[in-house]
Protein backbone atom coordinates (compact mmCIF):
# COMPACT_ATOMS: atom_id res chain seq x y z
CA UNK A 1 0.00 0.00 0.00
CA UNK A 2 2.88 2.40 0.65
CA UNK A 3 4.39 1.40 -2.44
CA UNK A 4 1.63 2.45 -4.20
CA UNK A 5 1.68 5.56 -2.71
CA UNK A 6 5.15 6.46 -3.39
CA UNK A 7 4.92 5.28 -6.95
CA UNK A 8 2.12 7.54 -7.31
CA UNK A 9 3.31 10.57 -6.06
CA UNK A 10 6.44 9.56 -8.07
CA UNK A 11 4.15 9.42 -11.23
CA UNK A 12 2.64 12.86 -10.22
CA UNK A 13 5.66 14.67 -10.19
CA UNK A 14 6.59 13.12 -13.56
CA UNK A 15 3.42 14.22 -14.64
CA UNK A 16 3.90 17.71 -13.55
CA UNK A 17 7.30 18.02 -14.95
CA UNK A 18 5.57 16.99 -18.26
CA UNK A 19 3.35 19.72 -17.60
CA UNK A 20 5.85 22.47 -17.41
CA UNK A 21 8.02 20.82 -20.89
CA UNK A 22 4.65 21.28 -22.79
CA UNK A 23 4.26 24.47 -21.18
CA UNK A 24 7.93 25.84 -22.17
CA UNK A 25 7.65 24.21 -25.66
CA UNK A 26 4.51 26.17 -26.59
CA UNK A 27 6.11 29.47 -25.23
CA UNK A 28 8.80 28.71 -26.85
CA UNK A 29 6.67 28.11 -30.32
CA UNK A 30 4.50 31.19 -29.90
CA UNK A 31 7.28 33.67 -29.31
CA UNK A 32 8.80 32.26 -32.28
CA UNK A 33 6.14 32.63 -34.32
CA UNK A 34 5.67 36.34 -32.82
CA UNK A 35 9.48 36.74 -33.45
CA UNK A 36 9.37 36.20 -37.52
CA UNK A 37 6.25 37.86 -38.03
CA UNK A 38 5.70 40.62 -35.51
CA UNK A 39 9.41 41.39 -33.84
CA UNK A 40 11.44 41.00 -37.18
CA UNK A 41 8.91 41.40 -39.54
CA UNK A 42 10.94 38.66 -41.34
CA UNK A 43 7.35 37.05 -42.80
CA UNK A 44 5.00 39.62 -44.34
CA UNK A 45 1.82 39.65 -42.71
CA UNK A 46 -0.22 39.27 -45.99
CA UNK A 47 1.64 35.86 -46.18
CA UNK A 48 1.43 35.18 -42.06
CA UNK A 49 0.23 37.15 -40.03
CA UNK A 50 1.51 37.85 -36.17
CA UNK A 51 -0.29 35.95 -32.95
CA UNK A 52 -0.91 39.33 -31.51
CA UNK A 53 -2.61 40.25 -35.09
CA UNK A 54 -4.80 36.58 -35.20
CA UNK A 55 -5.47 37.51 -31.49
CA UNK A 56 -6.88 41.05 -32.31
CA UNK A 57 -8.77 39.65 -35.22
CA UNK A 58 -10.37 36.91 -33.41
CA UNK A 59 -12.08 39.51 -31.54
CA UNK A 60 -13.30 41.96 -33.26
CA UNK A 61 -14.72 39.41 -36.07
CA UNK A 62 -17.29 38.72 -33.06
CA UNK A 63 -18.87 42.46 -33.99
CA UNK A 64 -17.20 43.13 -37.64
CA UNK A 65 -18.29 41.86 -40.59
CA UNK A 66 -15.83 43.48 -43.22
CA UNK A 67 -14.34 42.08 -45.47
CA UNK A 68 -16.75 38.98 -45.87
CA UNK A 69 -20.08 40.32 -45.45
CA UNK A 70 -20.67 38.63 -42.02
CA UNK A 71 -19.46 38.49 -38.33
CA UNK A 72 -17.87 35.05 -36.79
CA UNK A 73 -21.00 33.90 -34.94
CA UNK A 74 -23.17 34.21 -38.16
CA UNK A 75 -20.79 32.41 -40.12
CA UNK A 76 -20.85 29.64 -37.68
CA UNK A 77 -24.70 29.83 -37.21
CA UNK A 78 -25.19 29.52 -40.71
CA UNK A 79 -22.93 26.42 -41.13
CA UNK A 80 -23.50 24.82 -37.91
CA UNK A 81 -27.65 25.29 -38.67
CA UNK A 82 -26.52 22.83 -42.36
CA UNK A 83 -24.26 20.45 -40.56
CA UNK A 84 -27.33 19.88 -37.88
CA UNK A 85 -29.96 19.73 -40.33
CA UNK A 86 -28.12 17.26 -42.55
CA UNK A 87 -26.93 15.07 -39.75
CA UNK A 88 -30.11 14.31 -38.10
CA UNK A 89 -31.72 13.27 -41.36
CA UNK A 90 -28.22 11.20 -41.90
CA UNK A 91 -28.89 9.81 -38.28
CA UNK A 92 -32.85 8.90 -38.51
CA UNK A 93 -32.44 7.54 -41.79
CA UNK A 94 -28.74 5.74 -41.66
CA UNK A 95 -29.83 3.95 -38.09
CA UNK A 96 -33.02 2.19 -38.93
CA UNK A 97 -31.01 1.21 -42.41
CA UNK A 98 -28.36 -0.47 -40.58
CA UNK A 99 -30.66 -2.13 -38.55
CA UNK A 100 -32.77 -3.55 -40.81
CA UNK A 101 -29.98 -4.67 -42.94
CA UNK A 102 -28.06 -6.19 -39.97
CA UNK A 103 -30.76 -8.10 -38.33
CA UNK A 104 -32.90 -9.33 -41.74
CA UNK A 105 -30.58 -11.70 -44.15
CA UNK A 106 -32.47 -11.43 -46.96
CA UNK A 107 -32.92 -7.59 -46.78
CA UNK A 108 -29.13 -7.66 -46.56
CA UNK A 109 -28.18 -9.82 -49.90
CA UNK A 110 -30.34 -7.35 -51.48
CA UNK A 111 -29.59 -3.52 -49.59
CA UNK A 112 -26.21 -4.18 -49.17
CA UNK A 113 -24.77 -4.52 -52.86
CA UNK A 114 -25.95 -1.10 -53.51
CA UNK A 115 -24.77 0.07 -50.53
CA UNK A 116 -21.26 -0.82 -51.35
CA UNK A 117 -21.15 0.68 -54.75
CA UNK A 118 -22.15 3.71 -53.31
CA UNK A 119 -20.09 3.60 -50.00
CA UNK A 120 -16.36 4.05 -51.46
CA UNK A 121 -17.49 7.61 -52.94
CA UNK A 122 -16.09 10.47 -50.54
CA UNK A 123 -19.18 12.89 -49.56
CA UNK A 124 -16.97 16.21 -51.03
CA UNK A 125 -16.92 14.15 -54.20
CA UNK A 126 -21.27 14.75 -54.34
CA UNK A 127 -20.71 18.12 -53.70
CA UNK A 128 -20.74 19.06 -58.30
CA UNK A 129 -23.94 16.86 -58.54
CA UNK A 130 -25.38 18.68 -55.55
CA UNK A 131 -24.68 22.06 -56.36
CA UNK A 132 -25.85 21.05 -60.39
CA UNK A 133 -29.04 19.82 -59.24
CA UNK A 134 -30.07 22.03 -56.52
CA UNK A 135 -28.32 24.81 -56.72
CA UNK A 136 -25.93 26.57 -53.90
CA UNK A 137 -28.48 27.20 -51.47
CA UNK A 138 -28.99 25.21 -48.28
CA UNK A 139 -30.53 22.27 -50.30
CA UNK A 140 -27.51 21.32 -52.04
CA UNK A 141 -25.23 21.50 -48.91
CA UNK A 142 -27.66 19.84 -46.87
CA UNK A 143 -27.98 16.49 -49.18
CA UNK A 144 -24.01 16.67 -49.30
CA UNK A 145 -23.53 16.28 -45.36
CA UNK A 146 -26.71 14.08 -45.40
CA UNK A 147 -25.10 11.96 -47.31
CA UNK A 148 -21.82 11.81 -45.65
CA UNK A 149 -23.21 11.23 -42.74
CA UNK A 150 -25.53 8.47 -43.49
CA UNK A 151 -23.26 6.26 -44.68
CA UNK A 152 -20.93 6.64 -42.05
CA UNK A 153 -23.98 5.89 -39.54
CA UNK A 154 -25.25 3.09 -41.35
CA UNK A 155 -22.06 0.91 -41.42
CA UNK A 156 -21.27 1.70 -37.62
CA UNK A 157 -24.89 0.53 -37.07
CA UNK A 158 -24.63 -2.41 -38.90
CA UNK A 159 -21.43 -3.74 -37.59
CA UNK A 160 -22.96 -3.18 -34.02
CA UNK A 161 -25.87 -5.37 -34.74
CA UNK A 162 -23.43 -8.22 -36.92
CA UNK A 163 -21.62 -8.22 -33.34
CA UNK A 164 -24.28 -9.82 -31.37
CA UNK A 165 -23.12 -12.91 -30.32
CA UNK A 166 -25.20 -16.43 -31.67
CA UNK A 167 -25.79 -17.48 -27.85
CA UNK A 168 -27.10 -14.40 -26.44
CA UNK A 169 -29.71 -14.91 -29.70
CA UNK A 170 -30.44 -18.35 -29.00
CA UNK A 171 -30.92 -17.85 -25.58
CA UNK A 172 -33.32 -15.44 -25.89
CA UNK A 173 -34.94 -17.39 -28.42
CA UNK A 174 -34.99 -20.49 -25.93
CA UNK A 175 -36.89 -18.54 -23.84
CA UNK A 176 -39.22 -17.78 -26.02
CA UNK A 177 -38.62 -14.02 -26.98
CA UNK A 178 -40.01 -13.61 -30.73
CA UNK A 179 -37.43 -12.30 -33.27
CA UNK A 180 -38.70 -7.99 -32.57
CA UNK A 181 -38.16 -8.64 -29.05
CA UNK A 182 -34.90 -10.27 -29.35
CA UNK A 183 -33.95 -7.10 -31.49
CA UNK A 184 -34.63 -4.69 -29.59
CA UNK A 185 -33.39 -6.28 -25.56
CA UNK A 186 -30.47 -8.05 -27.13
CA UNK A 187 -28.88 -6.86 -30.57
CA UNK A 188 -29.35 -3.14 -29.87
CA UNK A 189 -27.97 -3.10 -26.51
CA UNK A 190 -25.28 -5.28 -27.59
CA UNK A 191 -24.92 -2.07 -30.66
CA UNK A 192 -25.09 0.59 -28.81
CA UNK A 193 -21.24 1.20 -28.50
CA UNK A 194 -20.37 0.81 -32.08
CA UNK A 195 -23.44 2.98 -32.55
CA UNK A 196 -21.98 6.05 -30.54
CA UNK A 197 -18.51 5.68 -32.96
CA UNK A 198 -20.88 6.06 -35.89
CA UNK A 199 -22.05 9.13 -34.60
CA UNK A 200 -18.94 10.52 -33.44
CA UNK A 201 -17.56 9.75 -37.02
CA UNK A 202 -20.43 10.91 -38.71
CA UNK A 203 -20.24 14.15 -36.90
CA UNK A 204 -16.88 15.02 -37.81
CA UNK A 205 -17.34 13.63 -41.17
CA UNK A 206 -20.56 16.26 -41.03
CA UNK A 207 -18.17 19.05 -39.96
CA UNK A 208 -15.27 18.08 -42.86
CA UNK A 209 -18.30 18.03 -45.34
CA UNK A 210 -19.76 21.04 -45.25
CA UNK A 211 -16.59 23.13 -44.74
CA UNK A 212 -15.54 21.70 -47.95
CA UNK A 213 -18.59 22.63 -50.04
CA UNK A 214 -18.65 26.33 -48.60
CA UNK A 215 -15.35 26.36 -49.58
CA UNK A 216 -16.26 25.34 -53.09
CA UNK A 217 -19.45 27.61 -53.55
CA UNK A 218 -21.39 29.21 -50.78
CA UNK A 219 -22.68 32.54 -49.61
CA UNK A 220 -22.20 32.83 -46.31
CA UNK A 221 -20.84 30.14 -43.99
CA UNK A 222 -17.25 29.70 -41.74
CA UNK A 223 -15.91 27.93 -45.15
CA UNK A 224 -16.98 30.64 -47.36
CA UNK A 225 -15.44 33.45 -44.89
CA UNK A 226 -11.67 31.51 -45.06
CA UNK A 227 -11.97 31.49 -48.53
CA UNK A 228 -13.13 34.69 -49.23
CA UNK A 229 -10.33 36.30 -47.31
CA UNK A 230 -7.93 34.25 -49.12
CA UNK A 231 -8.86 36.34 -52.01
CA UNK A 232 -8.26 39.21 -49.65
CA UNK A 233 -4.83 38.60 -48.92
CA UNK A 234 -6.09 38.43 -45.10
CA UNK A 235 -4.59 35.60 -43.91
CA UNK A 236 -5.22 36.69 -39.96
CA UNK A 237 -9.00 36.34 -40.75
CA UNK A 238 -8.34 32.82 -42.06
CA UNK A 239 -6.53 31.62 -39.14
CA UNK A 240 -9.08 32.72 -37.20
CA UNK A 241 -11.80 30.73 -39.02
CA UNK A 242 -9.33 27.68 -38.68
CA UNK A 243 -9.27 28.19 -35.13
CA UNK A 244 -13.28 28.56 -34.69
CA UNK A 245 -13.54 25.47 -37.35
CA UNK A 246 -11.56 23.50 -34.50
CA UNK A 247 -12.99 24.75 -31.33
CA UNK A 248 -16.34 24.29 -33.22
CA UNK A 249 -15.05 20.48 -34.25
CA UNK A 250 -14.05 19.95 -30.49
CA UNK A 251 -17.09 21.11 -28.71
CA UNK A 252 -19.68 19.21 -30.97
CA UNK A 253 -16.95 16.19 -29.83
CA UNK A 254 -17.39 17.03 -26.49
CA UNK A 255 -20.92 16.93 -26.39
CA UNK A 256 -21.58 14.03 -28.05
CA UNK A 257 -19.11 12.81 -25.27
CA UNK A 258 -21.61 13.69 -22.48
CA UNK A 259 -24.19 11.60 -24.41
CA UNK A 260 -21.89 8.80 -25.12
CA UNK A 261 -21.47 8.94 -21.45
CA UNK A 262 -25.09 9.09 -20.17
CA UNK A 263 -26.12 6.49 -22.81
CA UNK A 264 -23.47 3.94 -22.21
CA UNK A 265 -23.75 3.89 -18.65
CA UNK A 266 -20.87 1.49 -16.90
CA UNK A 267 -21.78 -0.68 -20.80
CA UNK A 268 -18.07 -0.38 -21.77
CA UNK A 269 -16.91 -1.42 -18.60
CA UNK A 270 -18.58 -4.59 -19.17
CA UNK A 271 -17.33 -5.65 -22.54
CA UNK B 1 -37.14 -24.68 -52.28
CA UNK B 2 -36.97 -21.15 -50.65
CA UNK B 3 -34.70 -22.13 -47.55
CA UNK B 4 -32.54 -24.19 -50.13
CA UNK B 5 -31.55 -21.11 -52.31
CA UNK B 6 -31.20 -18.48 -49.50
CA UNK B 7 -28.51 -20.84 -47.93
CA UNK B 8 -26.99 -22.11 -51.28
CA UNK B 9 -23.62 -20.07 -52.35
CA UNK B 10 -25.70 -18.83 -55.29
CA UNK B 11 -27.85 -16.72 -53.22
CA UNK B 12 -25.16 -13.87 -52.90
CA UNK B 13 -24.62 -13.16 -56.69
CA UNK B 14 -27.50 -13.71 -57.69
CA UNK B 15 -28.95 -11.14 -55.57
CA UNK B 16 -26.24 -8.71 -55.46
CA UNK B 17 -27.00 -8.68 -59.49
CA UNK B 18 -31.12 -8.54 -58.94
CA UNK B 19 -30.24 -5.66 -56.71
CA UNK B 20 -27.72 -3.59 -58.59
CA UNK B 21 -29.51 -4.18 -61.83
CA UNK B 22 -32.66 -3.24 -60.26
CA UNK B 23 -31.21 0.28 -58.99
CA UNK B 24 -29.43 1.15 -62.33
CA UNK B 25 -33.24 0.17 -63.61
CA UNK B 26 -35.04 2.21 -61.67
CA UNK B 27 -32.38 5.19 -62.27
CA UNK B 28 -32.85 4.59 -65.52
CA UNK B 29 -36.73 4.51 -65.92
CA UNK B 30 -36.19 7.83 -63.09
CA UNK B 31 -34.69 9.73 -65.60
CA UNK B 32 -36.68 8.58 -68.33
CA UNK B 33 -39.75 9.06 -67.58
CA UNK B 34 -39.93 12.20 -65.64
CA UNK B 35 -38.82 15.87 -66.02
CA UNK B 36 -35.84 14.44 -64.01
CA UNK B 37 -34.62 13.53 -67.09
CA UNK B 38 -33.52 17.24 -67.92
CA UNK B 39 -30.59 17.55 -65.46
CA UNK B 40 -29.64 14.02 -64.83
CA UNK B 41 -28.29 11.49 -67.27
CA UNK B 42 -29.21 7.76 -66.94
CA UNK B 43 -27.03 4.86 -66.27
CA UNK B 44 -26.44 4.07 -70.11
CA UNK B 45 -25.44 7.80 -70.84
CA UNK B 46 -23.02 7.65 -67.46
CA UNK B 47 -21.29 4.14 -68.40
CA UNK B 48 -20.72 5.13 -72.20
CA UNK B 49 -19.50 8.27 -71.51
CA UNK B 50 -17.06 6.85 -68.10
CA UNK B 51 -15.52 4.51 -71.23
CA UNK B 52 -15.33 6.95 -73.75
CA UNK B 53 -13.43 9.26 -71.63
CA UNK B 54 -10.72 6.73 -71.93
CA UNK B 55 -10.38 7.14 -75.12
CA UNK B 56 -11.81 11.16 -75.22
CA UNK B 57 -9.76 14.02 -73.22
CA UNK B 58 -11.60 16.40 -70.87
CA UNK B 59 -9.30 19.09 -71.00
CA UNK B 60 -5.69 17.94 -71.11
CA UNK B 61 -5.66 14.41 -70.41
CA UNK B 62 -8.00 11.08 -70.94
CA UNK B 63 -9.46 9.74 -67.29
CA UNK B 64 -6.72 7.83 -66.87
CA UNK B 65 -4.53 10.78 -67.22
CA UNK B 66 -6.26 12.67 -64.41
CA UNK B 67 -6.85 9.75 -62.42
CA UNK B 68 -2.99 9.39 -62.83
CA UNK B 69 -2.23 12.85 -61.95
CA UNK B 70 -4.65 12.45 -58.44
CA UNK B 71 -2.93 9.37 -57.65
CA UNK B 72 0.75 10.57 -58.11
CA UNK B 73 -0.06 13.31 -55.66
CA UNK B 74 -1.21 11.06 -52.53
CA UNK B 75 1.48 8.46 -53.38
CA UNK B 76 4.32 11.31 -52.82
CA UNK B 77 2.71 12.95 -50.50
CA UNK B 78 1.28 10.19 -48.38
CA UNK B 79 4.15 7.92 -48.24
CA UNK B 80 6.05 11.39 -46.66
CA UNK B 81 3.56 11.55 -44.22
CA UNK B 82 3.09 7.71 -43.10
CA UNK B 83 6.71 7.80 -43.07
CA UNK B 84 6.98 11.14 -40.87
CA UNK B 85 4.32 9.61 -39.00
CA UNK B 86 5.56 6.51 -38.07
CA UNK B 87 9.22 8.15 -36.63
CA UNK B 88 6.92 11.01 -34.74
CA UNK B 89 4.71 8.54 -33.64
CA UNK B 90 7.54 5.86 -32.54
CA UNK B 91 9.09 8.77 -30.50
CA UNK B 92 6.36 9.97 -28.87
CA UNK B 93 6.04 6.24 -27.34
CA UNK B 94 9.49 6.14 -26.42
CA UNK B 95 10.48 9.62 -25.10
CA UNK B 96 7.82 11.25 -23.14
CA UNK B 97 9.87 14.76 -22.80
CA UNK B 98 9.67 14.73 -26.73
CA UNK B 99 5.57 13.74 -26.52
CA UNK B 100 5.09 16.23 -23.69
CA UNK B 101 7.05 18.79 -26.03
CA UNK B 102 5.06 17.50 -29.58
CA UNK B 103 1.68 17.28 -27.91
CA UNK B 104 0.43 20.28 -27.66
CA UNK B 105 0.67 21.45 -31.35
CA UNK B 106 -0.66 18.10 -32.23
CA UNK B 107 -3.78 18.86 -29.86
CA UNK B 108 -4.34 22.44 -31.60
CA UNK B 109 -3.74 21.06 -35.15
CA UNK B 110 -5.30 18.20 -35.29
CA UNK B 111 -9.09 19.06 -34.58
CA UNK B 112 -9.47 21.28 -37.59
CA UNK B 113 -9.85 19.35 -40.84
CA UNK B 114 -7.15 19.04 -43.57
CA UNK B 115 -9.38 20.90 -45.73
CA UNK B 116 -10.01 24.07 -43.84
CA UNK B 117 -6.45 24.65 -44.38
CA UNK B 118 -6.58 24.79 -47.86
CA UNK B 119 -6.88 28.77 -48.20
CA UNK B 120 -4.41 29.09 -46.00
CA UNK B 121 -2.01 26.41 -48.21
CA UNK B 122 -2.51 28.23 -51.43
CA UNK B 123 -1.51 31.76 -49.45
CA UNK B 124 1.70 29.90 -48.33
CA UNK B 125 2.18 28.11 -51.38
CA UNK B 126 0.53 29.13 -54.66
CA UNK B 127 -1.59 27.23 -56.79
CA UNK B 128 1.14 24.93 -57.48
CA UNK B 129 1.70 20.90 -56.50
CA UNK B 130 3.28 21.76 -53.22
CA UNK B 131 -0.39 22.85 -52.28
CA UNK B 132 -2.11 19.14 -52.68
CA UNK B 133 1.28 17.94 -51.25
CA UNK B 134 0.68 20.24 -47.97
CA UNK B 135 -2.91 19.06 -47.52
CA UNK B 136 -2.68 15.31 -48.52
CA UNK B 137 0.26 15.55 -45.71
CA UNK B 138 -1.96 16.76 -43.00
CA UNK B 139 -4.60 14.35 -43.95
CA UNK B 140 -2.20 11.41 -43.58
CA UNK B 141 0.14 12.60 -41.32
CA UNK B 142 -2.50 12.56 -37.57
CA UNK B 143 -4.33 9.52 -37.94
CA UNK B 144 -0.67 7.80 -38.82
CA UNK B 145 1.16 9.31 -35.98
CA UNK B 146 -1.74 8.84 -33.03
CA UNK B 147 -2.02 5.28 -34.33
CA UNK B 148 1.89 4.67 -33.95
CA UNK B 149 1.99 6.19 -30.73
CA UNK B 150 -1.16 4.05 -29.10
CA UNK B 151 0.60 1.28 -30.43
CA UNK B 152 3.92 2.18 -28.72
CA UNK B 153 2.29 2.38 -25.27
CA UNK B 154 -0.01 -0.25 -25.63
CA UNK B 155 2.44 -2.87 -25.48
CA UNK B 156 1.45 -6.24 -23.21
CA UNK B 157 3.41 -4.65 -20.67
CA UNK B 158 4.34 -8.07 -19.13
CA UNK B 159 6.54 -9.08 -22.26
CA UNK B 160 8.52 -5.33 -21.61
CA UNK B 161 8.95 -6.58 -17.52
CA UNK B 162 10.25 -9.86 -19.13
CA UNK B 163 12.34 -8.40 -21.39
CA UNK B 164 13.77 -6.02 -18.92
CA UNK B 165 13.94 -8.87 -16.22
CA UNK B 166 16.01 -10.89 -18.83
CA UNK B 167 18.98 -7.96 -19.03
CA UNK B 168 17.26 -6.46 -22.23
CA UNK B 169 18.06 -2.56 -22.59
CA UNK B 170 15.42 0.19 -23.17
CA UNK B 171 16.65 0.24 -26.57
CA UNK B 172 16.58 -3.43 -26.91
CA UNK B 173 13.25 -3.46 -25.46
CA UNK B 174 12.14 -0.88 -28.08
CA UNK B 175 13.66 -2.46 -31.11
CA UNK B 176 12.96 -5.74 -30.64
CA UNK B 177 9.19 -5.78 -28.62
CA UNK B 178 7.67 -1.77 -29.10
CA UNK B 179 8.25 -2.01 -32.66
CA UNK B 180 6.81 -5.13 -33.62
CA UNK B 181 4.10 -4.98 -31.18
CA UNK B 182 2.61 -1.60 -33.20
CA UNK B 183 3.14 -2.61 -36.86
CA UNK B 184 -0.54 -3.32 -36.61
CA UNK B 185 -2.21 -0.04 -35.05
CA UNK B 186 0.52 1.64 -37.44
CA UNK B 187 -1.16 -0.17 -40.46
CA UNK B 188 -4.36 0.41 -39.52
CA UNK B 189 -3.58 4.24 -39.23
CA UNK B 190 -2.27 3.96 -42.55
CA UNK B 191 -5.48 2.08 -44.11
CA UNK B 192 -7.83 5.54 -42.55
CA UNK B 193 -5.33 7.47 -43.64
CA UNK B 194 -4.96 6.53 -47.38
CA UNK B 195 -8.96 6.86 -47.46
CA UNK B 196 -8.98 10.48 -45.87
CA UNK B 197 -6.12 11.29 -48.30
CA UNK B 198 -7.69 9.84 -51.63
CA UNK B 199 -10.92 12.20 -50.04
CA UNK B 200 -8.68 15.15 -49.59
CA UNK B 201 -7.01 15.34 -52.58
CA UNK B 202 -10.27 15.10 -54.34
CA UNK B 203 -11.44 18.55 -52.47
CA UNK B 204 -8.40 20.08 -53.14
CA UNK B 205 -8.15 19.64 -56.93
CA UNK B 206 -11.80 20.81 -56.53
CA UNK B 207 -11.05 24.04 -55.13
CA UNK B 208 -7.86 24.73 -57.54
CA UNK B 209 -6.60 22.54 -60.00
CA UNK B 210 -6.10 22.06 -63.54
CA UNK B 211 -6.07 18.35 -63.81
CA UNK B 212 -6.64 15.44 -61.77
CA UNK B 213 -10.01 13.37 -61.23
CA UNK B 214 -11.41 16.35 -58.51
CA UNK B 215 -10.86 18.87 -61.50
CA UNK B 216 -12.95 16.59 -63.51
CA UNK B 217 -16.16 17.14 -61.70
CA UNK B 218 -15.77 20.24 -60.94
CA UNK B 219 -15.55 21.26 -64.52
CA UNK B 220 -18.49 19.28 -65.30
CA UNK B 221 -20.36 21.19 -62.78
CA UNK B 222 -19.07 24.65 -64.36
CA UNK B 223 -20.27 23.78 -67.66
CA UNK B 224 -23.08 21.73 -66.82
CA UNK B 225 -22.06 18.42 -67.68
CA UNK B 226 -23.43 15.78 -65.56
CA UNK B 227 -22.51 13.42 -67.38
CA UNK B 228 -18.71 13.89 -66.77
CA UNK B 229 -19.20 14.51 -63.11
CA UNK B 230 -20.82 11.00 -62.76
CA UNK B 231 -18.36 9.46 -64.83
CA UNK B 232 -15.57 11.50 -62.46
CA UNK B 233 -17.67 10.13 -59.03
CA UNK B 234 -17.61 6.64 -60.97
CA UNK B 235 -13.54 6.68 -61.34
CA UNK B 236 -13.51 8.04 -57.61
CA UNK B 237 -15.37 5.11 -55.98
CA UNK B 238 -13.52 2.67 -58.47
CA UNK B 239 -10.25 4.06 -56.75
CA UNK B 240 -11.16 4.42 -53.53
CA UNK B 241 -12.41 0.84 -53.43
CA UNK B 242 -9.13 -0.22 -55.33
CA UNK B 243 -7.10 1.42 -52.50
CA UNK B 244 -8.97 -0.19 -49.63
CA UNK B 245 -8.51 -3.46 -50.85
CA UNK B 246 -4.92 -2.65 -51.80
CA UNK B 247 -4.43 -2.02 -48.19
CA UNK B 248 -6.10 -4.90 -46.65
CA UNK B 249 -4.75 -7.29 -49.33
CA UNK B 250 -0.80 -5.96 -47.78
CA UNK B 251 -2.11 -6.54 -44.52
CA UNK B 252 -3.04 -10.14 -45.18
CA UNK B 253 0.25 -10.67 -46.88
CA UNK B 254 2.47 -8.53 -44.37
CA UNK B 255 0.48 -9.31 -41.45
CA UNK B 256 0.02 -12.73 -41.11
CA UNK B 257 0.16 -13.54 -37.71
CA UNK B 258 -2.14 -10.19 -36.60
CA UNK B 259 -5.27 -10.55 -38.67
CA UNK B 260 -7.85 -7.77 -37.24
CA UNK B 261 -11.42 -8.45 -37.49
CA UNK B 262 -10.93 -11.47 -39.35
Amino acid sequence: MNEDISIDSVQKREKSGYIIISLISLVIGIFLWWLFTEGLGTISHKIMPGPIRVFQSFFSKFYVSAPDGATLLQHLGSSLQITLLGYVIGVAIGIPLGIVMAWYPKFDLFARPVFDLLRPIPGIAWIPVMIVLFGIGLLSKGMVVFLSVFVAITINTYTGIQQTKSVHKWVSHTFGASNIYTLFHVAIPTALPMLMTGLRVALGAAWTTIIAAELLASTKGIGFMIQQSRGLFRPDIIIVGMIAIGITGSVLGWLLGLLEKRVLKGRLSKE
Amino acid sequence: MNKTFWESKWAKPISAFISIFGFLLIWHIGVNSSSLGELMPGPIDVLSRFVGSFSVNIGQYTILGHALWSLSRVAIAYSVASFAGVICGLAMGRYPKFEAAFRPYFEIIRPIPPIAWIPMAILWFGLGELTKYFLIFLAAFSNVTLNAYTGAISVDPELIGAARMLGASDNQIFRTITIPASVPHIFAGMQISLSSSWATVVAAEMVRSSEGIGWMIVSGMEINNMQQILAGIVAIGLIGYGLATFMRFLERKLLVWNERGA
